[in-house]
């Protein structure tokens, strides 16, 4: 694809760059910790990614290779708009294979396929602070972090075990970060939360509107908080996905007609593509999945 | 003081390139603290900066950032003419109030006198950048912590015993600290505040 004229590369000034370069640096010194930095506008509204592309845009370079995913899907509108964005305001190849990949920009998946070191994972996040709907003034919730004091959200998740008698929260589930900070892991769901822990690769975190960074190191502890008598629990499936037959990833549930019959199938479609080469089936094999998706 | 012309040197060929990859040099020191990385991408350095640490101003500071400079770098009408001429950083005279410091080994300032952000604000603290005579992984220093999957060597040539002793000593104090880059020729490490640094044994800890 031909690269955009008129702009700078990767669309940022570098001046704007620089100052995210900064905040980065300190998110990686400080695990978990919000940095605030100067968020800029970006050519698309709020909620679609901005932070993520901010931080992309100041990360990136001619050498890498992007993908995009937005729950775990590759072919999705914003996965796809963020990613001819960066090909042709940078004109970096891009790619939909994870392991390919040098930089992966996601909307609220970690791909099943574990990450390699030197590839960094960049996520968008909507609301950074794990705390904001416990305590609403940020004076507050900057208090609470500097002091470590994080007893109301045992009391938020306690409420969900009184109520429901397990912890409910399913997904944007707070983590604890190098024991220390606590940490909102975006809104993936808890399924992909033990793959934060000790991960190989880079984590960045981008909030465009709230204009904050921060960052998990390779070979950083995060843990999910618990109880000892409720320990943390990942989703599970009875069934397997349709097209691969995979058992352990992530599944997402699609209705298929108006009878109510459906199926379920990867959420990351990568994942799911490279089992199928590798010649797993699944119970819809026989199925031509394009028609499939058209019902 | 102003810039004298007659003192100022290239810097990136390619500014928008070499200024991220060094950035990524950067990063992944920051983030896998005690690896050595090279970084290539200026012909040249003012006299009495090494290559690694003009190509980290080059890539990091800008008229946003407070620089403080060690005395003899102060001094030094090259590093000043070109960090005025190729950033426009502010230089400050207190290293207190500096968002990065750079310092020559011999010339250390007290880690306490630096600006250490507050609890609020751990991040406002300053970036502490200095060159060394030697970086080498030998097993003189064991680091651990985040970015360091089990333990990492290093070994910083040319430190005071009494900063050796401040630095490790300031990681009680996390999550306030100082990050730190570390320049020699080519080379670049970094060891932020999150890193444990574990002295061989004491008697190497002297020599």
């Amino acid at each position: 694809m031909s690269t955009a004229t008129g702009y700078n590369f990767a669309y940022l000034d570098e001046q704007s760059k620089r100052m995210i370069r900064r905040a980065i640096l300190k998110g990686v010194a400080i695990p978990g910790y919000q940095v605030p930095f100067g968020g800029r506008e970006m050519p698309l509204p709020h909620g679609w990614g901005t932070g993520g592309m901010q931080v992309t845009a100041s990360v990136i370079g001619e050498a890498d290779k992007l993908k995009v995913i937005d729950q775990g899907a590759d072919d999705t509108t914003n996965a796809v708009s963020i990613r001819r964005f960066f090909a042709h305001t940078a004109g970096v190849e891009t790619t939909e294979q994870t392991a390919e990949a040098t930089l992966i920009q996601t909307r609220h998946r970690i791909p099943e396929r574990p990450l390699q070191a030197d590839q960094i994972l960049i996520y968008q996040v909507p609301i950074p602070e794990p705390l904001r709907f416990i305590e609403p003034r940020e004076s507050e919730t900057r208090k609470m972090h500097a002091l470590s004091e994080y007893g109301a959200m045992q009391v938020k998740l306690y409420e969900d075990v009184a109520r429901f008698g397990h912890i409910a929260t399913s997904y944007d589930y707070p983590v604890m970060v190098n024991n220390r900070y606590m940490m909102d892991p975006s809104p993936i769901p808890k399924f992909d939360n033990p793959k934060m822990s000790m991960m190989p690769a880079l984590q960045l975190f981008g909030a465009g509107f709230e204009k904050r960074i921060y960052a998990v190191p390779p070979f950083t502890q995060v843990e999910s908080l618990d109880f000892d008598d409720h320990p943390f629990e990942v989703q599970s499936w009875d069934e397997a996905c349709a097209i691969c037959g995979s058992d352990h990833s992530f599944l997402d549930e699609v209705i298929t007609d108006d009878n109510g019959s459906k199926m379920f199938v990867c959420s990351d479609t990568d994942y799911c593509r490279e089992r199928v080469e590798q010649g797993f089936v699944g119970t819809a094999a026989d199925l031509p999945i394009a028609e499939v998706g058209t019902n | 003081m102003a810039v004298s012309s007659h003192e100022l040197i290239a810097g990136f060929t390619d500014p928008v390139q070499a200024s991220q990859q060094v950035f990524r040099a950067a990063l992944k020191v920051m983030s896998e603290p005690g690896t050595l990385v090279d970084v290539d991408y200026v012909e040249e350095a003012p006299k009495g900066l090494d290559q690694s640490t003009w190509q980290l101003t080059l890539s990091l500071l800008d008229p946003d950032t407070r620089v403080w400079l060690s005395p003899t770098l102060a001094a030094n009408d090259a590093v000043i003419s070109n960090l005025r001429f190729h950033c426009q950083c502010p230089l400050v005279e207190n290293h207190g109030e500096a968002d990065f410091a750079i310092a020559l080994h011999s010339e250390l300032p007290l880690l306490a006198e630096l600006n250490w952000g507050s609890a609020e604000y751990p991040d406002r603290s300053t970036t502490l950048m200095v060159q060394v005579p030697a970086l080498s992984a030998e097993p003189f220093w064991t680091l651990s912590g985040p970015g360091i999957e089990h333990t990492r060597s290093l070994r910083i040539a040319g430190l005071p015993d009494a900063f050796r002793a401040e630095l490790i000593k300031s990681r009680q104090r996390f999550p306030l600290g100082i990050d730190t880059f570390w320049c020699c020729g080519n080379q670049l490490t970094a060891l932020p505040r999150t890193t444990a640094i574990e002295p061989l044994n004491t008697a190497q800890e002297a020599c």
